[in-house]
């Protein structure tokens, strides 16, 4: 008798609570949290999970398989299958591994769709200007001129299922605007196939993919970079990525201060007072995007968006101003007295190619 | 770190001028049962006072170790006198920081040179894990984080405070420190902090010629010595660790330096500092009393922190018309150079030009101090600096050399739990470099180049620490 008036007390002080208390009381499930260095930044994985063992080893596997991705697309390791094939894809076709292959595939299109702003055959560019980030004087026209020679995605040619060839003898490919993006799924492919639905997964903060939500949550909230400190953007995502990209900061010692995203067309660093924050369903495809978005700016970049699905962006500057675009997940500005929920412009166009069908759900 | 604590760290870095070095490694033990020394590869083991049972030091001393007691400078004279009737080694104070004055603290001296029979430590407050941390803060219901452009990762090392404590004296050495572990996100069953953790604190403050108070949790103390398979494994994966840390020179040995801080008030611009040692700038600290033409000799370059008086800044103007940069930070004041318009002048920063170099002048504190490195990395350029890395952002490099010694040793530490493929680069031509880490005895040739004045060699796998030699020419042929 005892026992049931127990009961019947929790009961009650249960069916008292609003529902969103009920899910936020403790549950069995805690968390895992694992980092690992890769790609030139730090991979972070938080899984929730009753079974902690099975998150661990989870968690452990996904960040294997980064570092194992950094070694084949490095460019700054001279053993690395991207390496290699800059040193010989000159020549003649070359094999190469099947990711390599989907993640030029995929950068192609997001060149071919901004007119070549997006170029991941940029590669001499950014080594031309990186030294100078490092204390290299400035490149000279003549440097520009002969890097610029080499630049052109046109002069990549994928030969299916597995080989490449370029039609330059001087291009290198640099996937710093992809790669992270690539590895982030392929850390939720992983995560996902060991029964793990609840992960938030960070590539240095530039890319974040949301597997389900976090317990007691409907998403999980991401604050997004606001360089005004106006806005207090926020985005909540669920099976689903946000990637910002932002020009490095000037110099505060006065003088040249190279930024390290370089427009292919002119061979120079991007002038820009924007920084973007674009979601998608996919890590590959908000980082892509995020880099191209930044290249094209708000006039260009809002018409690019309109031709793809659940991809949404913002612009945002210094002074607060905001260009949002795409259908895809909405925008939260947190910086006035009350949030106001910024859906962007809802506008479908069908998808222009086969991998634009990627962005549908 | 406050202000005061700060304050504090100079005073007691003075008062530990007249100690001598002991140890690079002291572990912090629970007064409870531990293996014998030469079991675990400690020699120097601490004990916190207030302690209930002093048999425990004597346990510990009859198993090999040399026992420190550690005390809050308010506990002194107790500790002291259990420390004499126990007959351990030392003393270390600690907590200076909570002092309300570094003046309270003058009573401490006469206790040090009453008891010529304890060693005296002091603890230097603000230590931190030495790591590679991320940036999620992770909640029971959530992640805190907020997107911005590709970061690098962030290094938590104490480089930058040994470097303020040994210029505000610079006879206190070695520095000691302490930290606390951060063991947060391991599974229940598993040791935190793993060995890994234990191998970057032991290789951290070797590489910062420091020593270093490490706590031994409790759980991981009773294991040993219950003889633990787990806890040995543990642990045995940490003594390569020790072992190599105590080979080390034990000269003093002067920091290979090319940029010279001037700082007064450490806490000010503190974490400027911190960010230029996880930039690699080789530099060392002195406070404005201290600069001298003799210490301006070994710099390329200067950043301020501090007002300075009419002969330092004559100096600096001359240090700067021989083609040196000087950067003044936070600075409104006058300087004789305003007579001439500057060379630049854009938001915040003003360029001067002064014969073949130049001064920079901002306007504000440090707001970005990951950018003011970066910055400053950029200005000096590779061409002026003593040291440098590439692309090896999770490794630190410290040099040291023998007063008017030519060779040069490296001390490398790798704050990532991946190994790294390390190119270094180093001002100065030598005959021959020799590799030598936990996995790899002393010594390994290492092939070099020399190119335009500086001696470039790769470590091809650098887990978490190494040591590289640099012999000179001249005294290659005597080495073994």
């Amino acid at each position: 008798m005892r026992w049931l008036k127990s009961a019947a007390l929790a009961f009650l002080v249960l069916a008292m609570l609003p529902l969103p208390a009920i899910l936020c009381l403790p549950q069995n499930s805690s968390f895992v949290h694992q980092k690992r260095y890769a790609m030139g930044t730090v991979f972070e994985i938080v899984i929730y999970d009753e079974d902690l063992p099975r998150a661990d080893a989870a968690a452990r596997a996904a960040l294997d398989e980064v570092v194992r991705l950094d070694g084949m697309m490095s460019n700054y390791k001279p053993e690395s299958d991207l390496s290699r094939m800059n040193r010989s894809a000159h020549f003649q076709p070359i094999r190469i591994p099947r990711e390599l292959y989907e993640i030029i595939e995929e950068s192609l299109f997001y060149s071919r769709h901004s007119d070549g702003q997006f170029d991941i055959s940029v590669g001499p560019l950014v080594d031309l200007w990186k030294a100078t980030l490092a204390g290299a004087p400035l490149p000279t026209t003549t440097d520009q001129a002969s890097a610029l020679r080499c630049i052109g995605y046109q002069k990549i040619e994928l030969i299916p299922p597995d080989r490449i060839q370029f039609h330059s003898d001087c291009m290198r490919l640099d996937l710093g605007a992809t790669g992270k993006g690539y590895a982030v799924d392929r850390v939720a492919e992983i995560l996902n196939a060991c029964g793990i639905h609840r992960a938030y997964i960070d590539a240095g903060g530039s890319t974040i993919y949301a597997l389900g939500a976090p317990p007691g949550g409907n998403a999980w909230r991401v604050r997004l970079r606001d360089p005004s400190h106006k806005l207090g953007p926020e985005v909540m995502l669920m099976n689903n990525s946000v990637s910002t990209s932002e020009q490095s900061a000037p110099s505060s010692l006065g003088g040249d201060a190279p930024g390290h995203i370089i427009v292919p067309g002119t061979g120079k660093p991007l002038q820009t007072r924007y920084a973007i924050s674009v979601t998608a369903p996919s890590a590959t495809a908000s980082d892509a995007l995020s880099t191209t978005l930044l290249l094209l700016g708000p006039s260009k970049g809002v018409a690019l968006v309109k031709t793809l699905h659940n991809v949404s962006a913002i612009w945002i500057d210094s002074d607060g101003q905001r260009t949002l675009a795409g259908d895809g997940v909405s925008f939260v500005l947190a910086g006035g007295d009350r949030p106001i929920d910024v859906s962007p412009l809802r506008n479908r166009v069908a998808p222009t190619s086969k991998a634009a069908k990627e962005l549908l759900p | 770190m406050s202000r005061m604590s700060i304050l504090c760290m100079l005073f007691l870095g003075s008062i530990a001028a007249c100690t001598p070095v002991t140890a690079k490694v002291l572990l912090r033990v629970e007064p409870s049962p531990l293996p014998p020394a030469d079991k675990t590869g400690i020699q120097d083991v601490v004990l916190l006072w207030p302690l209930r049972d002093l048999s425990a030091a004597a346990k510990l001393r009859s198993q090999g170790y040399r026992v420190f007691l550690q005390c809050e400078s308010k506990d002194l004279a107790a500790a002291v006198v259990a420390a004499e009737r126990a007959a351990v080694t030392g003393i270390i104070v600690a907590n200076t920081a909570r002092s309300s004055q570094p003046a309270a603290l003058e009573p401490l001296r006469p206790y040090f040179a009453a008891h010529k029979s304890l060693t005296f430590r002091v603890l230097v407050p603000g230590g931190k894990q030495p790591q590679m941390k991320g940036r999620l803060v992770v909640e029971r219901d959530g992640v805190l984080q907020v997107s911005s452009a590709s970061s690098q990762p962030w290094l938590d090392t104490n480089l930058a405070l040994v470097r303020l404590a040994q210029s505000m004296d610079p006879d206190s050495l070695p520095i000691l420190y302490d930290f606390h572990w951060d063991t947060s996100g391991g599974l229940p069953d598993t040791w935190r902090p793993d060995a890994e953790a234990y191998e970057v604190a032991i290789a951290e403050a070797d590489a910062n010629r420091s020593d270093v108070t490490i706590d031994l949790p409790g759980s991981l103390q009773k294991a040993l010595a219950a003889d633990d398979s787990r806890a040995w494994m543990l642990w045995k994966g940490i003594m390569p660790y020790l072992d190599f840390s105590s080979h080390a020179q034990t000269e003093r040995m002067l920091p290979v330096v090319n940029l010279g801080v001037i700082v007064e008030d450490a806490q000010a611009s503190y974490e400027a500092i911190n960010l230029m040692a996880r930039h690699n700038l080789a530099f060392e600290s002195v406070r404005p009393s201290d600069l001298t033409l003799a210490r301006l000799s070994s710099w390329n370059s200067v950043v301020v922190f501090c007002p300075l008086n009419k002969e330092a800044v004559a100096l600096l103007r001359n240090f700067a018309a021989s083609g040196r940069i000087v950067i003044f930070v936070n600075t409104q004041d006058k300087f004789p150079w305003h007579s001439a318009p500057p060379l630049r002048q854009e938001s915040g920063a003003t360029v001067y030009s002064i014969g073949a170099g130049q001064v920079v002048e901002l306007a504000e504190p440090v707001v970005d101090p990951e950018n003011f490195a970066r910055d400053l990395h950029r200005l000096i350029g590779r061409e002026r600096s003593a040291l440098t890395l590439w692309n090896s952002i999770t490794t630190l490099v410290t040099g040291y050399h023998e007063q008017g010694g030519l060779d040069i040793t490296l001390y490398l530490v790798n704050y990532a739990d991946q190994p790294d493929n390390v190119q270094v680069q180093v001002k100065g031509r030598f005959a021959r470099v020799r590799l030598e880490s936990p996995e790899e005895p002393c010594c390994v040739s290492l092939p070099f180049v020399e190119r335009g004045g500086f001696t470039e060699f790769m470590i091809p796998t650098l887990r978490i620490t190494a040591r590289v030699h640099l012999d000179s020419a001249r005294e290659s042929s005597a080495a073994p």
